[in-house]
């Protein structure tokens, strides 16, 4: 699989997605904090981190005891900048150049 | 509404296609972070972080606490360029770079100590890191800038 693939894979489910705005909120969380909010097992929330961090959207740091989870959004940028912005910059000219036309005729 | 509170430790990595000699000239070399950091034109060296605009004038300016090439770059983080940023509390960037055996390195950037900054800290968040480490990958990748 390529990077696109994973992270494309790790965003097509709904807990990880959800873990990921958990840690958008609020950043550097322990998995206990995020499987708190989760209806979960312990277990299932660390299968889920794993398949965030295989994928690079989630980054982990040591501090002390505790293991934090850090967002990374540098591979979602990846892909707007690949596969978003390339196909909505069309469509966005478009619309623009019909509000320069519509107002050029009032 | 919502309003998004900026996070006071920022994370961002990234795979590049490259050495970890040509990421940090990309990182302390004018000519090189023209092309990717908004034309900043940034000079590192080992007591002193410097940022300036196309047009000369001072953008950031702070001390360097490690400098250590090609591994590892701490430096201050103040911007100069607007009233509410000079403010601020000054805080803190760590470049880390590993390199593998295959000639991919894998670049930490952590944006740290943003307690007394928070509109430094909602700056830098969202697109703004993202949107440089992105540039930065493309044109070291491609070596052409990834806007303009």
């Amino acid at each position: 699989m390529t990077d696109d693939d994973h992270v494309f894979k790790a965003l097509a489910d709904p807990t990880r997605r959800h873990l990921l705005d958990r840690l958008f909120d609020r950043d550097g969380r322990t998995l206990t904090e995020l499987e708190s909010e989760l209806e979960m097992t312990r277990f299932g929330v660390m299968k889920h981190l794993r398949v965030l961090e295989d994928a690079g959207l989630v980054v982990t740091r040591r501090s002390g005891r505790e293991k934090l989870h850090f967002l990374n959004p540098v591979p979602i940028r990846l892909i707007h900048d690949r596969w978003i912005d390339k196909y909505a910059e069309r469509q966005v000219s478009a619309l623009s150049e019909l509000k320069t036309r519509l107002e050029e005729r009032r | 509404m919502t309003t998004t509170i900026a996070q006071t430790t920022q994370v961002y990595q990234v795979f590049i296609k490259a050495s970890a000699e040509q990421i940090w000239d990309a990182i302390t070399r004018p000519e090189w972070t023209a092309r990717y950091f908004h034309g900043a034109r940034i000079t590192v060296t080992p007591d002193h972080y410097e940022s300036r605009g196309p047009d000369g004038d001072a953008w950031g300016d702070a001390g360097v606490e490690v400098f250590d090439p090609p591994r590892k770059l701490v430096h201050g983080w103040k911007s100069l360029y607007d009233p509410e940023l000079v403010a601020e509390d000054e805080s803190r960037v760590t470049w880390e770079i590993e390199e593998d055996e295959t000639g991919v390195c894998l670049l930490t950037v952590t944006h740290d100590k943003l307690e007394g900054a928070p509109k430094t800290a909602a700056g830098v968040s969202g697109a703004g890191w993202t949107g440089v480490i992105s540039a930065l990958k493309t044109l070291l990748e491609t070596g052409k800038p990834l806007y303009g």
